[in-house]
Parts: structure tokens; sequence; C-alpha cells
């Protein structure tokens, strides 16, 4: 490790063979520096204060030790301060700084502790070391001189030299596709990387100009958060990528050419990559079972967010006023498919919402709403193990939703959810988290994939059969080096890291280095049961109630991307503990009962959702 | 015709400009009865008909230095007369303390005594500097952009301000009369009236100097407390006694005397950059149509990312800081101001203030370091102004007693200057590096933003460098000479010993 780090530092020292020169400069600079001050103190009758310091008898002794020590700060100033054209001035005061830090740093500390006393940086003792604290002043502005004189002197000879070589080099085009976890993640790193040494094109193309922060959805669902403070715009994230709202069409890996276009567009435009990075993520996978698609709502976008509000406020409203007790009955049913992650939270958010908003709608009686999840495994929150499975189970069945488990939903139509033991539901609102796909234009792509659809990868993240092509998040199939066989989940914690890993393993790709593995351990799982409590488990240790839902919202805050988001999911957060939800109807939804489903304003076979599956969440 | 773009000719204009200086320099010497003794730096008797022409000659070959020195930099007003004060306080330890012993066949004068000896032409050199920077100005015929009516109104109203800061902790030690070198048998009225008048008018000249700041409040700051030393050296110890009729304070022991007004013009002039620079802020909030913005983030935005990195710049300054105050057992006296005395507690006093300092930094210091050379020379600075806030006058204060700007209280606290200074060090560069990783706004993402950052970059060209160096020279050498009696008095041109 220690080798390695050397190994970039001196990669780092000949990739600037400028900064080589400058310590070089400054380190003869210190030299000239420290002759003149020696001089002028053996002049003064004053002995070279350094002499005494290693018990160094003769003054030959002392005064090359004086020397070194005065090239070795000449060089720790050049690779401090550097060289700046035409700024002699600047660089004389910035010597005359550096003197007089080495004094306090030098004579000043690490003399007493030499010679064994302890420094008390009194007057008595600056006083004593007047002396050697203006011979540093004169030093430093000596060698901030000579630096300046030798660094131009070596310019005016070796014109050649200087760095714009470098930049004339083309730019390396990077193209992300996906502005999810993964891809903008990778966009971050890449930037940081950039400024260290120039020479990336950074172009990230995504449908939604916003990263989603998926956990914080069911929240928005449910009237308690603004829809727009759970996303961060990738413009205002990633300053220096080049940004494009577009679709993307087609991938050709063998021309190195990616085909976009911008919304409702039908000019298409061409992306030349050197390298690629696909972070589609996943859509909904309806399994083709009849009436899904058409009457069921998904939660993957803050648009399918503000959808199910809509519905369920609007349900609420038309049940205020109907007649029909069945029909009543039907809007105030709210089924959801799923028991994972993303079903728990949204059942229980409605749950909450129907809860909070009830008093506004004086003929709806509690016992008229029924909020059911359907379930096909034997318990909910597989991921987080049996007891805290069975926990949220029992709290969320005494507030009173209802659980069919074991079970499989067979079907849907505009008024009833269809089970696989033939029976029905009659509801007007059904939401299906219970599957996901990547992205359908994987497909096109000419590389080996597993049978769920997701890109092969091998452990640096690189598709495999492809060339400078890579993958992150929930469209990859990642292999995992601490559980042989198995393979990362797609989370979005995941795909974060996974963003990172990848770009730095782009960088080092085009420096013809090691790549490096993509290795991390999920520290901890979070689902939110909404009032007031949650179930969490972190490191092993498993929490419930309280604690765990306090957790939740403060690691989950700490993980909004930007300062502002946080601010304002704080504010909305304090404001819900003291007003009620919000319940105006905005939405250009359809009332539930003319409608043929949940009107859908995109086209989903080519839709690349900004966030990573429904399915999971952000483990931390 | 000279023209200054050229190298030579900026170096003759310089040269030119040096003899103004020279001459107020010069008729300072007269006034102290000591001109004459600049003979002996050709080892001869003192002599009029040699000392005028040497001293004629020095000031041009110094002054040509300064044309050399500042050709490239900027020609702003404010610019070149605080590179002009740098460069006679650095030329100072050229000078009087080594060159002039060296010709006069002594040794070097760098010891305390002979630094004592020789404070009279430090503040001649600090005037000459001075006046030599607005001789240059004046000879390079640049176009000066002249303040608005606005702005003088802004820089009198900081200064206004400021005076009665000061001068309310200066009359709560009973050294009010300092502040306009009067005496303390004047009416207590009247010496706030002239107090007043003083900083009504420095206001109005620092408004002159630097109409319209384009860095932070932070730069202001530090410029406004080097503008104030100026005004020390030039109002306290020249204009205003010449004009009570008392001669030149010029020595070491009289300086000692009114150590107190050092300290009161440092923090007038503090106080009166960061208020013009607010002033000036607020002025464009409020009136302007302000479009040249338009690139920033919100206010709460970098505000608090700037809070965040203070914190954390804070407590990595602080933490270099500990050492110094593990060593001197300064722990305990932090601790006093929560009224205990255990050490742990004086830790936690400690890095809270450290952090608060930290906070004050990133908020007033944000986008102003563009490489570790800025970010240590505006950490440094800023180290030095803390102790002069800190430690000398507010800590007094949450005490429960009165500040006590002496020498001698200032010696007591050199551990903790040294302290402030590295502290300020580690809290600028840490500063700079987490800028320097997430939002290096030097590093442009297109192109409109490049050009705003090639022109705050060019930051170098102005005058902070030698503001930074200025705060630091004078931080730690007039404590130290300043501090110890002064044996002799001479106030020589130079004495060597």
């Amino acid at each position: 490790m220690a080798v390695a780090k050397f190994g970039t530092f001196f990669a780092m020292l000949n990739a600037s063979s400028s900064l080589r020169r400058e310590i070089a400069a400054a380190s003869v600079a210190g030299l000239v520096g420290g002759l003149i001050i020696a001089a002028a103190m053996q002049e003064r009758g004053l002995t070279v204060e350094v002499t005494g310091l290693l018990g160094l008898s003769s003054s030959a002794g002392g005064l090359s030790l004086h020397m070194l020590l005065a090239a070795l700060a000449g060089a720790a100033f050049g690779a401090i301060f550097r060289y700046q054209p035409h700024s002699y001035a600047t660089t004389i005061t910035s010597g005359v700084i550096f003197g007089l830090l080495v004094w306090i740093i030098g004579p000043l500390t690490l003399r007493p502790l030499l010679d064994g006393a302890s420094p008390t940086w009194s007057t008595t003792e600056a006083a004593a070391a007047f002396p050697s604290l203006i011979g540093h002043l004169l030093y430093g502005g000596v060698t901030g001189l000579g630096f300046h004189l030798l660094v131009t002197l070596d310019r005016r000879v070796h014109p050649t030299r200087p760095a714009p070589a470098v930049e004339t080099q083309p730019l390396k085009r990077i193209v992300i596709l996906g502005g999810g976890f993964g891809g903008l993640g990778a966009a971050q790193r890449l930037e940081q990387l950039d400024m260290r040494q120039a020479g990336l094109k950074i172009t990230l193309v995504s449908q939604s100009n916003y990263l989603l922060f998926t956990p914080m959805l069911a929240e928005v669902a449910s009237s308690s958060l603004e829809a727009q403070h759970i996303s961060a715009p990738v413009r205002a994230a990633c300053r220096r990528t080049h940004f494009r709202q577009a679709a993307v069409d087609s991938i050709d890996a063998t021309a190195k050419v990616v085909r976009v276009r911008t919304n409702d567009s039908t000019t298409v435009a061409s992306l030349h990559y050197d390298h690629l990075v696909v972070a589609l993520g996943a859509i909904p996978n309806f399994y083709g079972l009849p009436g899904l698609e058409e009457h069921s709502f998904t939660l993957k976008t803050l648009d399918d967010a503000t959808r199910i509000r809509s519905r369920v406020l609007s349900a609420l409203e038309r049940a205020e006023i109907e007649p029909d007790p069945a029909e009543r009955r039907r809007l105030l049913t709210f089924v959801v498919a799923g028991g994972g992650f993303a079903g728990t939270e949204t059942v229980a958010e409605l749950f909450d919402l129907a809860r909070s908003v009830r008093r506004y709608y004086p003929h709806l009686e509690r016992q008229d709403f029924r909020f059911l999840l359907v379930h096909g495994g034997d318990r909910i929150l597989p991921e987080l193990g049996a007891e805290l499975g069975a926990y949220a189970l029992e709290k969320l069945r005494r507030r009173g939703i209802e659980f069919l488990l074991g079970r499989r939903v067979a079907g849907a139509t505009s008024d009833a959810v269809l089970l696989d033991d033939g029976s029905e539901v009659p509801t007007r609102t059904f939401v299906w988290t219970a599957g996901n796909q990547p992205n359908p234009l994987l497909k096109t792509l000419p590389c080996e994939q597993n049978r769920g659809g997701q890109v092969v990868v091998d452990g640096t993240l690189r598709v495999q059969g492809l060339d400078d092509v890579w993958a992150v998040g929930d469209c990859a199939q990642i292999p995992d080096p601490y559980n042989e066989g198995q393979f990362y989940p797609p989370t979005a914690q995941h795909a974060l890291r996974e963003g990172k890993v990848v770009a730095e393993n782009i960088v080092a790709a085009l420096r013809g280095e090691s790549l490096k593995e993509f290795r991390f351990r999920t520290i901890g799982t979070l689902v939110a049961l909404g009032h007031r409590t949650a179930v969490a488990e972190i490191y092993g240790v498993r929490f419930s109630g309280l604690v765990a839902w306090l957790m939740w919202r403060s690691i989950y805050l700490s993980k909004l991307p930007g300062m502002e988001r946080k601010v304002r999911v704080t504010l909305d957060w304090a404001l819900d503990l003291f007003f009620p939800r919000d319940i105006a109807l905005t939405s250009s939804v359809s009332p539930p009962a003319e409608s043929a489903g949940p009107k859908r304003l995109d086209d989903r076979s080519t839709r690349e959702p900004a966030t990573t599956s429904g399915e999971e969440r952000m483990k931390t | 015709m000279i023209r200054s773009d050229s190298l030579l000719g900026c170096m003759l204009l310089g040269a030119l400009a040096g003899q103004f200086g020279g001459l107020i320099f010069g008729l300072a010497m007269l006034e102290l009865g000591d001109l004459d003794s600049v003979a002996s730096v050709l080892r001869i008797d003192d002599s009029f008909f040699v000392g005028v022409p040497l001293h004629v000659a020095i000031a041009a070959v110094v002054g040509a230095g300064f044309g050399a020195l500042v050709w490239h930099q900027r020609s702003g007003a404010g610019d070149t007369l605080l590179w002009g004060l740098t460069y006679g306080a650095l030329w100072w330890f050229v000078g009087p303390l080594t060159l002039r012993p060296l010709f006069e066949g002594g040794g070097l004068a760098w010891d305390v005594p002979s630094a004592q000896a020789a404070f009279a032409p430090l503040l001649g050199h600090l005037l000459y500097g001075a006046a030599t920077g607005v001789g240059l100005l004046a000879l390079r015929r640049q176009r000066i952009r002249w303040p608005a009516r606005g702005e003088l109104t802004r820089g009198v109203l900081a200064g206004l301000v400021a005076g009665c800061i000061v001068g309310a902790v200066l009359s709560s030690q009973a050294r009010l009369h300092l502040f306009a070198a009067m005496s303390e048998e004047d009416a207590t009225a009247i010496t706030w009236l002239v107090l007043l008048s003083i900083s009504g008018l420095s206001g109005m000249g620092f408004a002159l100097l630097v109409p319209r700041p384009s860095d932070s409040a932070g730069a202001g700051l530090v410029r406004g407390s080097m503008y104030g030393f100026l005004l020390w050296a030039l109002l306290n110890r020249t204009i205003l006694p010449l004009i009570a009729g008392d001669g030149l304070p010029w020595s070491a022991n009289d300086a000692r005397g009114d150590f107190a007004a050092l300290f009161a013009y440092l923090l007038f002039g503090g106080i009166l950059g960061l208020g013009y620079q607010w002033l000036d802020a607020l002025w464009r909030i409020l009136f302007a149509d302000d479009i040249g913005e338009d690139d920033e983030e919100g206010a709460g935005t970098r505000g608090l990312r700037a809070i965040g990195r203070g914190v954390i710049a804070g407590l990595v300054g602080g933490l270099l800081f500990t050492y110094v105050m593990v060593e001197i057992r300064g722990l305990e006296d932090v601790a006093d101001l929560v009224r205990t005395d255990s050490a742990t507690a004086g830790l936690a006093v400690h890095f809270l203030i450290a952090v608060t300092w930290g906070v004050t930094y990133g908020l007033l210091f944000r986008r102003q370091a563009h490489d570790r050379g800025s970010a240590i020379g505006w950490g440094v600075s800023y180290g030095f102004f803390v102790w002069v806030v800190g430690p000398n006058t507010l800590m007094p204060i949450l005490l429960g007693s009165t500040p006590d700007w002496t020498a001698d209280s200032a010696a007591g606290l050199t551990a903790s200057l040294v302290g402030h200074l590295v502290y300020g060090a580690g809290l600028g560069i840490t500063f700079h590096h987490f800028e320097a990783k997430y939002s290096p706004w030097w590093m442009p993402h297109g192109m409109a933003a490049a050009a705003r950052a090639t022109r705050r970059r060019e930051q170098v060209l102005t005058s902070a460098p030698a503001l930074w160096a200025l705060v630091v020279v004078i931080g730690i050498t007039l404590p130290v000479v300043l501090a110890t009696a002064a044996a002799t008095s001479s106030s020589g041109y130079g004495g060597g010993p």
C-alpha cells in the first residue's frame, strides 16, 4: 500500500516536471539565501545557530548542517508557494512570511526541544532569538527572489518545457448515461480527478435534469415532503459536467457513439466517447400480467409520487360524496403489491396520509378505509431478517393495515386487483412495487447479460466483451468479492460508491495504471414505517421504534445531496410536526371513477428512470 | 517623458518618487537633529554636506528598487501605497539593521537593543515607503478612479463606527487621549470630538484609496488594519504630535509608553475596512442593479458551506495551537472564561474559540485564497488580528476586567501570538484545501466564469501579498522590540552597536 502511494507520488512528480524543476530551483535559492545569512552572521560574530544542535563542535559541520537546512527549507518553499510569472513581488513577500514561520518552527520551537527543554515562546526567548528572526526574514526574502529569478531564467532557457503542450492534447471524452446515484457519483468523482490533472470532457445524459433521492419518495406520495425538495439538480451538483437532457436512442459500441434524442424531438444527436459509463438504472417490471401496466401506479419518479398523492386525495374527495357504499368502499381501499422496502414504506405512508387528513372529510369513518399489502413471500422485508420483519408486520397490523402473504397479484382492472387464487379485491388505487427490470435499451448491447437483463461486468466494473464501456448501478451485475458467487444488491448506496470507483478506474485506464476492484460492505438497512416508527439494522445491531425512526431521519437527511435541500427537507419535516398535511389537489390526474387507469405522460419503452429501483433502499 | 511600462522607466520613476519619500524622511531626521549622522555610512564624521547628498542618493536607489518591485503590480492608489508601506518596513531590516552597520564597519545590528535604538528609522522608513508609493502613483499618471460621493459617505460612516468602538475600549482603559496624541488634561468631550473627526476623515481617506473593493470583507479587514498601521505612523506618531508642538515621539520608549495607540489604530483600521466592505455590499444589495455576481449560489448555500469548512479548519488550527497552549499551561487561563480551572474544561473552551474564529474566517475569507501561498497569507494575517481582538481585548472584557493595551501585557502574550499565527496558518491552509477539493472557484467551468476567475486570480497583483508580509513582520517585531524596556533610546538614523 505504502509502495503504491509512493509510486503515485512519483508518478505525480513525473507528471508535473515543472514542480520538480521549481523545487530544484527553490532549493538552490535556499542555498544562496542560507549562504548570505551565514556570511552575515559570521561577520556579526554570531555563530550559526544550528551548530549546537547536534553537538557538532566544528563550525564546518555546523555550517554544512545550516546549508542543508537552508536548501531543504527552500525546497519546501518552492513546493508550497509555486512559481507565478511576473509575480516576483509576491514571491518576495511570501518568502518573508515563510521565513517567519520557519523561525517559529525552528529556533523558537524545535531548538529548545532538541536541547531537551520545552519551548516557552516567551518574550525573553523571542528577544534572544531576535537576531535569528531577522536572519530568517532576510533568508526568506532572498530565497523568494532567487527562486523567482532562477525559474524565470530556466523558462527562458527551456521555453518548450512548460505545460501548454499538455493542454493542446485532445480532451478525453467520457459519456455517462443516466443521472441516478451511479451516474452522478461517477460524474462528481471524475470532476474531482479532472481538477488535479485536466484533460477530460465529461458529458452526462439523462432524461430528468435532477437526481432523485428515492428513499424519501414515499414521503412525497404521502404529502409530507414537497416533491421538488428531494431532487438535486444535476447542473448544480456537477458544475463542470456537460449536461444534456435527452433520451438515449442507441449505443454503438464499435463506432463508440451514443445517439441521443431530446425529449419530444426527432433530431438525433451523436455523442462520441472514449469511455462510456452505463448507469441507466431500472424500470418497473410487470411480468406481462394483464392490466397492470394500465391500471397500476408505480413509485419510481417524482411524477409517480405526485400521481399517487393526487389519486389518494381525489379518492377521498369522491368518497366523501359517494352515495353507493360499495363504490365508496372501493374508493377507500388502497392496495400495494410487494413487501419489500418500497412497498412497506408506501403502504405505511399512505395510511399516515389518510389518517392525518381524514378530519377534513366528516362523512368518512375510520372503518371505511382499507389498506392492503399483497406479498408473495411468507414475511415482509425479507432483507431485514425474521425478527425485524415480524416486528414491522405486527406494528403495521396493529394500526389496521391488512397483509396478504404468500399471495400474488395476477392482474388488474380499473376497479379491482385480481389475485392468483382467483379472488379479487375491489379498489381504485393500486400501487405496484413488486418487480423491476434493467432498462430495455441494454438488450441492444452486444455483450453478456444475465437472466434478469443486467449487463455482466467484472470486479472493476468493466462490461464483459466490450471495450471502454463500464456499467454501474441497477443495470449491472457486479460480483461481490466478499461472498463468492453472489452479486451486489441494486441499492442507491452501492450505486453511489460504484460510480466513484468507475470514475477512478476510467482515469487509471487512461493513464495505463492498474484498475481497482469494487469492494463495499453494506453497513446497514433502514425502513421507515410511518408514524414515528422504523426498523433498522446497522452493523448487525437491530433497532426498532422511535430510535430507529430518528436514525432513519438523521441518516437519510445527511445523505440527501446539497445543503439547500437538507434545509428544505428539515423545514418540511418541522412543519409537518405542527401543521396538518396539505390536501390541495393540483395535478391533472383524472378522478378515479372515470379514469381507465393512471395516466402516464411518458413512453415506458425508452424511458430511463432517474433513480435506482423502487424495490430497494439506500443502505447506510 | 519617462514611461512606466518598461522596467527601466519604472525604476527611474521610482527613483524620482524616492526623492519625495526621502524628503519626508529627511525632514523628520532634521526635526530629530539626526540627518548629519548618515555620513557615518562612509565612515566619516557627521556632516551636513555629506549627509544630505548621501541621503538623496540612497533615497533614489531604494526608490528605484521600489519601482522595480511594483512594476508588474496593479497601479491603483491603495495598492501602490500599501506596497510602499511594506517595502519601507522590509527595507528597515535591510538598511538600518544590516547594511548600514556593515558599511560603518560594525557588526550586524540584529539584536533587540539595536532594533530599539533604530526605532526612529523604522517609522522613517514606513513614511518613506508610503510617500514613495504616493510619489510613484503621481508620476505614473495612471488614470486613478476617484471615489463617488456615496463611497466617501460610506467611508466616513465606517470610520465613525470604528472610531466609536475603539474609543469606547480606549476610554475604558482611561487612555482615550492616546488616539489623537492629546494630553490627559484635555476635556473628554473635546478628546472624543477630535477622535471622531479623525475617524471620519480617515474613513474618507480609506474610501479614497480603495473605492470599489472587489474582494471579500476579510480582505477588507486585513487591508484596513494595515491602513490603520499607516495612520498610526503618520498621524499618531508624526502629524498630530507636530501639531501639538511636542516634537516627534519616534523613539522606542515613546512608542512603548503609548503602546495602546498602536493597538487602537490596528483595531480601528480593521473595523473600518470590514465596515466599509459591508456597507459597500449592503449598498449594492439595496440600491445597485447587481448582475455582476449572478454566478454565485445563494447566500445560504455558500454561507453554510463556508461555515462547515470553517468549523473543520478551525479545529485543525486549534489542534496546532493546542500544543502551544499545553506547553505554556494556557488551558487553565482559558478555563477562567467558564469560571473553572480544570484543563479539560479549558481544552473544550479553547476548541470552541478556535471553531468560532474558524467560522468567522470561513465567512470573511471565502473564495479569497486560490493557492497555498495566499491561503497562508490570509490565514496568518487573520491569526494576528485575532490575537489583537481575542486575548488582548475580548478575553479581559469577558473575564470582567478591562483590556490592558500595554507593551508589558502584550509581551506577556508573545507565546499566544505565536500560537495565533500558527493557528492562522493551519486555518488558512485547511480551509483552502477544502475549497480546492470541492469548489475551486478559480477553475473555470465556462467561458464567462473563466473571465471572472482570471480577474480574481489577479489578487497577486494587488496589494494583498504586501499586506500579508506587513502584518507578519510588524506583528512579531513590534511586540518583541517594544516589550523590553529600551536601554538606549537614541533617535539616530540607524544606530549600530
